[in-house]
């Protein structure tokens, strides 16, 4: 009996030993990804580095690919269009909203514009909380900040203000006008901490002047008050730095390799391996590009240029070459065929891209529309591009120069910058300049650029009717809110007209 | 794991020579009354004591114990018998019908039960009631046999799983399957176990049963128990088999000339790309097991070889199982050491989904080969067109294959520290190690010529790790009330690993994935290796009790921690309570011999999708620039963390009768439960950029969090009767016949704190035109995965379509039906004919409707149908317009189907070696009778085509394009037993 106790004692001890054990709440552990302690706690110099990278990295993101905030710009523009081929790029109806100016909260290119900046403005503010006295990095990222937020007052207006210090899980919408102040004020404060290198990948003096030159450039469309000569003395600070001057040849600052540009102030560095997101080629090529430019992937025939847009090109201005238009050829220099070409194709079966589109919907001729070439398509290029892509360029800084010396009644001043635009092109210099002509020079240079619908708002010429879409309201010239953040933030308030 | 083998030996060894002598082995067999044949799964029990055994296949039993012993012989619908051992050592006992006492074993989580004492919705199926012919998955054996237990799988892939679904859905996401709990071991894979090793399988249905396994319940468990010996002769089994397949179903197109009236562009030839591409699928199974005994150890091994060929060449599936379970008995059967091995290897091969439609929809007058075109297409007609891809190039240039390895170990001691109370300690060791290849030939045009070849080699490993410990309790606490009591405690540790690499630009094909290396370039996440592990703690008991075998109550607790929830939300507790009455013990009920009726309640949970949600991670981005450091990979914050995630709770309701007429003549149960689930996990949008409300102090970095969003209640009623062996003049017929209805999920809430939602929509037709709209809609206060769209009105004077709505204004929409069924049901008949037996089995489902893909994209005259070849069904109509969803492309699925049809001759042999030689011929699914015009009018719980776990669940009733064709399969084969 004894021994019997024993052993019932002996026993039920170990139960109840491991039994104790099986009462712990144990913890979790991450093996594969770092949590914010891993980061806190490194003392690798590395670590801060990457982090900023990253922060940069997140605007590289999504801006050059398929219903992104670039298709957005381009298709709202009277510079690119997206047909429906039938059912192919039916796409819920999409594009042709957006090419007729109906788009509603709920499209997707307009929740993924927001989601792709928003997600900038979550690492940035992170970066910052992380590191709040590593002065250089605070100060520059606050103006990469200011950055995003120029993207989002131009697309969205009416826009929460999010900073490192914010707690409010539903931050409410802020008045354009004082994002507006939000943005200049990140910049002038932080100006001077930037450094003063002309590295086009990251932010440095010049591209904030630019933040500031661009922001100040729109102010009567953001505030309703023009601050013209703001602008102006932030183009010449840039212009006077002597850093910047326009390549011989129009196209280098879009080539495949086109880090060393002179005229590239800051762009979006796309890397095919490495930094994906860039898929121009797949947009806008037909399916038999792929034979051109021998691509990996065979292209989506989907963004075309606008019929009367191309024809604004005069032919001896070395820009129209930035258009694949005309018959088409195999990289081996054959004919391509589109065997099954729409029987009332006047082409036919041979490949050729006409700057005619014959509609817009249901069946627009898969050949049709002249397709954006200015970017250089490597031969063997894959889905995603190697092309820097470019956000301010010099070419740019010019134009802008000129548009305010025009504002203020300079024409004759105002000529001299475009026609140093125009002479790189090969085209002859302009005589007169008006604001319509500045527009359209405007958009023989910055084609594709993803400036074409801040442009044409500035220029009270965004409502105005063009090819298959009627004169649309001013409440168009801001985007809606997305209707799926309006739904999980019930502090947003919905542009008005939507 | 080698230490604990050898303790394990150690252990065997030691205790071998600790038995006591007066122990002598008693064998013997069961057999019943009413035909003479031994009873399977009969249960020998030394009285007064926990210890006992099951018979074998034949009836045979084996067991240790004392001359001063009384044996117990009991199976259900037979009068017990008690038999003092005496000096006997063979023991035959003959078991009289007498139904109106159900004393079957029931197995229930960690223990077993009498049916009698069951008090919650359990169900047993036992190997007579199995489905038969070419089963290769074991929950196959039970498909329509168990009212409320779906189980699906839609088209005819060799290699495609099935979805189980018990009471309809629990959760929504990764763990809507139940619980598999394979000899004791909870989370066990089904890969472990082939279907010919498995003599009993029990389904506990409700939460009330559930509620032992806490934090894994949720979604039901499935016991799987596999055979154990009791026999002390060596008894061999051998099953061998071979099947045929063929195409059962697929959806009809037009034929060349009608392609090319119609204005189809003419490529000249006239080819049947379904013809090209399938083949019959031949398969052929052996099983060999041996059982047996020698001493006090017990054994019982099998080896169970497959090979299946799909019916599309290119898809097969070969698997090689291998299960030991040893049993050794000690000092004086009080110490009972069993020990399990099981492995299963297995191969696969297999198709792209594409290749299946482009089999229905590629051009009729396209030949498979066109020497004119340029070499790099290997010699296959291709043409560069959007979506256009030979299907017989897409067969045979895409390849994917792989191996699978399972492994599961267990090891278990029971020692009966006094006749009352029995420690009970269990591990087990189950591990998946798959690697699979991918390869993409470099002449594929579907992956692109550029890419000059894309290989890539993918390793998943997974290893479970459980250890429990119980002590059991019995004892009579008062006159006629006995208590049996159960406490434990359980480990349970998981961890996965694995590693990708791929590669691209090769100069042949021939190696596919077999020389990543002579491949030139690997972008940035061209590699990655992954690793987690969470760790599941649990404390749990049991009371049982049994007043008069007249009312019972059952009563469990379990609290069970998991790693992975927020910090102080780990732990949650799981109570149940049930009680049952037998009726006909309180009052004669005439020809009702048992009729027990039966209430419970009971708490369960579920474990989240990942391991990880609560937490912030920072994981990997591009591969950026930095000055000083050069190349690094970015660091973004991948997760917006919810420290505050919790368990999903369900809680069930469950009235139930247990009913035996006229001694067994006819039995049956019927259950009607409830049950509400409230905080699903479910992956939302949040607002992006701004501080996480979920983890305070950080930034939502990515547009979606994981929170407990959701609450839905649902329902359902259970129905099953069987009547035995009603005599149709010489031959003896035993229907069974169950069926369910469902009381759909209803969605109560779509909020979590502050973050609401009033519908959540997911699950677009695709592309080309259809990505954008989406076609269920989860709406609160309505049904779960409801079909939204326009309505389809009629056709104009140009054949266009008229919709109630425009495609893009959903708001216009209305709900066009719903995917899951309001019904299942099951009709099982076996004839028994002198030495001729014959089983068929009807089953079907009503009541949901499904999506036909087929015809919501190719069967307009549209603009792409010169391109693309058309479907034609009776439901066709004469349309010109883009295709756009409505419901006119949402059909009624009702369906009845002959599933399973087996005629069987039982051999009698002269040789006494020889037994149970049987010879079988078997067909599954013969014909469905349906409405549905697509493919398979099966139930679609899940949206293949969406691989997120949650949304997917949430689009039930979607038949994707890539269905593989339905199946028909036609199996001979030949079983038999040496002594």
């Amino acid at each position: 009996m004894n021994t019997n106790i024993k052993r019932i004692s002996f026993m039920l001890a170990a139960v109840v030993l491991f039994g104790l054990g099986a009462c712990e709440a144990p913890d979790q552990e991450v093996f594969s990804g770092f949590t914010p302690e891993d980061i806190e706690n490194s003392d690798n110099p590395a670590v801060l580095a990457v982090l900023k990278a990253t922060a940069y990295s997140t605007i590289v993101g999504s801006w050059g690919g398929h219903n992104s905030i670039w298709s957005l710009h381009e298709v709202a523009s009277d510079e690119m269009v997206i047909t429906h081929k039938g059912a192919d790029w039916e796409d819920g109806g999409q594009w042709i909203r957006v090419h007729q100016h109906n788009y509603g909260p709920t499209e997707q290119s307009i929740g993924n514009g927001w989601a792709y900046l928003y997600t900038a403005i979550g690492e940035i503010n992170l970066l910052i909380q992380q590191y709040p006295n590593v002065e250089a990095l605070v100060a520059e990222m606050k103006v990469l900040r200011a950055l995003v937020y120029l993207w989002l007052i131009d697309a969205y207006g009416n826009v929460p203000i999010i900073t490192e210090s914010d707690t409010d899980p539903t931050p409410p919408t802020v008045p354009r006008a004082d994002v507006f102040t939000f943005i200049e004020s990140s910049v002038v404060d932080n100006l001077s901490l930037l450094p003063e290198s002309s590295v086009n990948t990251t932010l440095n003096q010049t591209s904030a002047r630019m933040i500031l030159a661009k922001l100040y450039l729109n102010a009567e469309v953001y505030t309703g008050t023009a601050r013209w000569a703001d602008a102006e003395t932030q183009i010449d600070a840039i212009m006077n730095s002597g850093v910047y001057s326009l390549t011989a040849n129009f196209f280098d600052n879009f080539s495949a390799e086109n880090e060393g540009s002179s005229e590239n102030i800051l762009t979006l560095p796309y890397d095919e391996d490495n930094a994906g997101g860039f898929n121009l080629a797949q947009m806008t090529g037909h399916y038999l590009t792929q034979e051109t430019f021998n691509l990996q992937e065979q292209p989506w025939n989907g963004y075309a240029t606008l019929e009367d847009f191309y024809n604004s090109y005069e032919n001896n201005d070395n820009r129209k070459l930035g258009f694949l238009v005309g018959p088409q050829f195999s990289s081996a220099g054959a004919r391509l065929e589109d065997i099954s070409a729409e029987d009332s194709d006047p082409d036919g079966e041979p490949l050729t891209f006409t700057p005619e589109i014959n509609e817009l919907r249901p069946n627009s001729l898969r050949q049709a529309g002249a397709r954006v070439g200015k970017f250089e398509f490597e031969s063997g290029a894959q889905q995603s591009l190697n092309n820097d892509y470019p956000i301010f360029r010099y070419g740019d800084v010019l134009l802008m120069k000129a548009e305010v010396q025009l504002r203020n009644g300079n024409a004759a001043g105002a000529l001299t910058f475009v026609n140093q635009v125009r002479q790189r092109a090969g085209a002859d210099p302009l005589t007169v300049l008006d604001l319509d002509i500045l527009l359209a020079e405007r958009g023989r240079e910055m084609f594709a650029e993803g400036w074409r619908r801040s442009d044409l708002i500035r220029f009270n010429r965004y409502n105005d009717a063009w090819w298959e879409k009627p004169a649309s309201p001013a409440t168009a010239n801001i985007f809606p809110i997305p209707q799926g953040q309006i739904d999980v933030n019930a502090d947003l308030v919905q542009n008005p007209g939507y | 794991m080698k230490k604990f083998l050898l303790i394990l030996l150690v252990m065997s060894v030691g205790f071998q020579g600790a038995l006591l002598a007066q122990t002598k082995t008693v064998t013997g067999t069961v057999t019943g009354g009413d035909d003479g044949l031994g009873i399977p799964r009969a249960n020998v029990t030394v009285k007064g004591t926990t210890r006992g055994t099951p018979t074998d296949l034949d009836g045979n039993y084996s067991i240790d114990v004392a001359a001063d012993e009384t044996l117990v012989f009991s199976f259900i619908g037979y009068t017990t018998q008690e038999i003092l051992v005496g000096n006997q050592t063979v023991i035959n006992v003959v078991l009289q019908p007498e139904v109106g006492v159900l004393d079957e074993v029931v197995v229930v989580g960690y223990g077993s039960q009498e049916k009698k004492e069951i008090t919650s919705a359990v169900a047993s199926i036992k190997p007579e009631d199995f489905n038969k012919g070419n089963i290769s998955n074991p929950t196959q054996l039970l498909q329509g046999k168990v009212a409320g237990l779906s189980i699906t799988r839609p088209g005819g892939n060799p290699n495609g799983g099935f979805s189980i679904r018990l009471r309809g859905i629990s959760t929504f996401g990764a763990n809507t399957e139940p619980l598999i709990v394979l000899d004791g071991v909870p989370g066990a894979s089904l890969d472990a176990v082939d279907p010919n090793d498995i003599v009993s399988i029990d389904i506990l249905k409700d939460a009330s049963a559930a509620a032992i396994y806490g934090a894994r319940g949720s979604s039901g468990v499935i016991l799987l128990t596999t055979t154990k010996s009791g026999s002390a002769t060596t008894n061999i089994s051998v099953n061998s088999f071979a099947s045929i397949s063929d195409i059962a179903n697929t959806i009809d197109v037009l034929s060349p000339e009608e392609f090319v009236a119609r204005g189809g562009t003419d490529f000249g030839s006239r080819t049947n790309w379904v013809d090209e591409m399938t083949q019959l699928g031949a398969s052929f199974a052996n099983n060999i097991s041996a059982s047996g005994s020698i001493g006090n150890t017990n054994y019982s091994a099998s080896v169970n070889y497959r090979n299946t060929d799909g019916i599309v060449s290119g898809t097969n599936n070969e698997r090689l199982n291998t299960r030991l379970n040893l049993g050794h008995n000690a000092i004086n059967d009080r110490l009972r050491l069993n020990l399990s091995l099981a492995n299963t290897n297995s191969n696969f091969e297999a198709i792209s989904d594409e290749a299946f439609r482009y089999a229905l929809i590629y051009n009729p007058t396209a030949p498979v080969f066109d020497d004119l075109n340029t070499p790099n297409d290997g010699g296959f007609f291709q043409r560069n067109l959007f979506d256009f891809f030979n299907p017989v190039a897409l067969q045979r240039q895409q390849r994917f294959g792989g191996t699978n390895e399972n492994t599961l170990l267990t090891f278990r001691a029971d020692f009966d520290i006094t006749d009352a109370l029995t420690i009970s300690a269990q591990y087990s060791q189950n591990r998946n190690s798959s690697l699979r290849g991918n390869y993409f030939s470099r002449q594929d045009p579907a992956t692109g010529f550029g890419q000059q070849g894309l290989a890539s080699r993918q390793n998943d490993d997974f290893l479970s790790e459980v250890y429990f410990t119980t002590l059991n309790y019995t004892t009579e606490l008062t006159d006629g009330l006995n208590m049996t009591a159960l406490l434990g405690f359980e480990r349970q540790n998981r961890r996965a690993e694995g590693f990708f690499a791929q590669s691209r630009q090769f100069l042949f094909d021939s190696n596919r994935w077999n020389n990543l290396r002579a491949g030139a370039l690997v972008r940035i996440g061209d590699v990655f290796s992954y690793f987690n592990e969470d760790v599941l703690n649990g404390v749990f008991g049991r009371l049982n009790l049994n007043y008069e075998n007249t009312y019972f109550l059952n009563a469990t607790l379990r609290a069970d921690s998991f790693s992975g929830f927020g910090a102080d939300e780990k732990t949650g507790y799981f109570p149940s309570v049930s009680a049952g009455a037998e009726l006909t013990e309180i009052a004669d009920l005439g020809p009702v011999s048992s009729l027990k009726l039966r209430v419970s309640w009971g708490v369960t949970g579920v474990l989240p999708p990942s391991n990880e949600l609560a937490l912030p991670v920072f994981g990997n981005g591009n591969v950026v620039n930095t000055p000083g450091f050069g190349e690094r990979v970015a660091l973004p914050q991948v997760r917006n963390a919810n420290r505050f995630l919790r368990w999903e709770e369900k809680t069930e309701f469950d009235i139930g009768v247990d009913y035996s007429i006229w001694d067994g003549k006819i039995t049956g149960t019927m259950d009607y439960y409830t049950k509400d689930v409230s905080g699903l996990i479910f992956s939302v949008p949040v607002p992006v950029g701004a501080p996480n409300a979920f983890d305070p102090g950080t930034f939502n970095t990515t547009g979606n969090t994981f929170i407990n969003l959701a609450d839905f209640s649902s329902g359902g009623f259970e129905f099953l009767v069987s009547v035995n062996d009603v005599k149709l003049g010489p031959v003896s017929w035993t229907p069974s016949f169950n069926f369910t209805i469902y009381d759909k999920p209803v969605i109560e809430s779509l909020s979590d704190g502050d973050l609401g939602f009033e519908f959540l929509r997911f699950a677009t037709p695709g592309s080309p035109g259809q990505n954008n709209n989406p076609i269920i809609e989860n709406r609160v206060g309505q049904t779960l995965g409801n079909f939204y769209g326009p309505r389809f009105l009629g056709v104009d004077e140009n054949n266009e379509y008229v919709l109630s709505a425009d495609i893009n204004s959903p708001d216009d929409f209305e709900v066009l039906g719903n995917g899951l069924p309001d019904g299942d049901f099951g009709f099982a008949n076996m004839f028994i004919l002198d030495n001729w037996s014959l089983n068929v089995f009807v089953r079907g489902s009503f009541g949901h409707e499904l999506y036909n893909s087929y015809r919501g994209f190719y069967e307009n005259r549209d603009a792409g149908s010169n391109t693309w070849n058309s479907v034609v069904t009776d439901k066709t109509p004469n349309i010109v317009s883009t295709p756009t969803f409505s419901d006119l492309y949402i059909e009624d699925a009702s369906f009845i189907r002959l599933d399973n049809l087996e005629l069987g001759y039982n051999f009698k042999t002269s040789l006494d070696w020889l037994t149970n030689l049987r010879a079988y011929f078997a067909a599954q699914n013969l014909f469905t009778i349906t409405n549905y015009t697509g493919i398979d009018p099966e139930v679609r719980y899940r949206d293949t085509e969406n691989q997120d776990g949650f949304t997917s669940n949430l689009s039930p009733g979607i038949e994707r394009r890539g269905t593989y064709f339905l199946t028909a399969t036609y199996t001979l084969g030949v079983s038999f037993n040496i002594k």
